[in-house]
């Protein structure tokens, strides 16, 4: 996983997740408080983690680590792209109490989105939210998603969402402005 | 600045709140839709409205909306 090691903007610094960070990043998947978001609740073991690591294809699961004033806050990534259609999934999830409910999630998201759009060049993002995760589906809709049918087999908890180039071009006050803020 | 008027567009990053008793004292946090959107839209409205930069640290460190108001007013 050499490429795209780090992205840095907004002042907070992605690193590419590297080996010694799965078990950091197991420990944090695990923690009721994110796990109660994730669809996938069940125990991650460090042998489960060993196996995901390995399964990641460097060309279309991208994971990074989010720094923020030299701490290690999250995690937010870009995973399944699939070239032929540009499509990927976006996820993001942050770990450290101080940054919860901050500015740090949405810095992270920002880096990300501009690497997704400018350097990755993907067309669509399509994410999956749990129905009660709110304030993520606020959010998300702030960002410029918007929700699709579900899909069948899909459970009722689940929010299935989509985001275009064309959706991400289109001016958006409160983060055009975010941006602008977050560079100063 | 006058801290009526910026209790009101504080007031006006709320949508599912009732904000008619939101005043400077408010625990702007104290209530069911309090969130990271929130404290973005709060950031933008402080850089449109005042010209002023609010980082995430300094919502962080706020309780009511006075001491939010404050920081604006050190920035003026």
């Amino acid at each position: 996983m050499e490429e795209n090691l780090m992205l840095s903007n907004y002042g907070v610094t992605l690193h590419r997740l590297t080996h010694d960070k799965i078990e950091m990043l197991r420990q944090w998947r695990n923690d009721p408080k994110i796990q109660q978001y994730m669809f996938y609740k069940e125990y991650i073991t460090p042998e489960m983690q060993e196996r995901w690591f390995a399964s990641l294809d460097p060309h279309c699961d991208y994971y990074y680590i989010i720094e923020y004033k030299g701490k290690e806050v999250g995690c937010v990534n870009i995973r399944a792209i699939d070239w032929e259609t540009k499509t990927g999934e976006p996820g993001i999830f942050i770990y450290d109490d101080d940054c919860l409910n901050s500015d740090v999630g949405a810095r992270a998201n920002l880096c990300l989105k501009d690497f997704i759009w400018n350097e990755l060049k993907l067309e669509t993002l399509t994410i999956e939210v749990v129905r009660t995760n709110k304030r993520a589906l606020k959010i998300n809709r702030a960002l410029g998603y918007h929700e699709i049918p579900l899909q069948p087999g899909d459970p009722e908890d689940k929010v299935r969402m989509i985001m275009t180039r064309e959706d991400a071009l289109k001016p958006n006050k409160l983060f055009d402005r975010l941006r602008k803020i977050f560079n100063q | 600045m006058e801290l009526n008027d910026f209790v009101a567009h504080f007031a006006e990053q709320f949508e599912d709140t009732d904000t008619t008793n939101f005043t400077g004292e408010t625990d702007f946090r104290d209530n069911d839709e309090w969130s990271s959107l929130i404290g973005l839209s709060i950031i933008a409205m402080v850089d449109e409205v005042y010209d002023v930069v609010l980082k995430g640290d300094d919502i962080k460190n706020s309780k009511i909306i006075k001491d939010v108001y404050d920081i604006v007013c050190s920035r003026l």
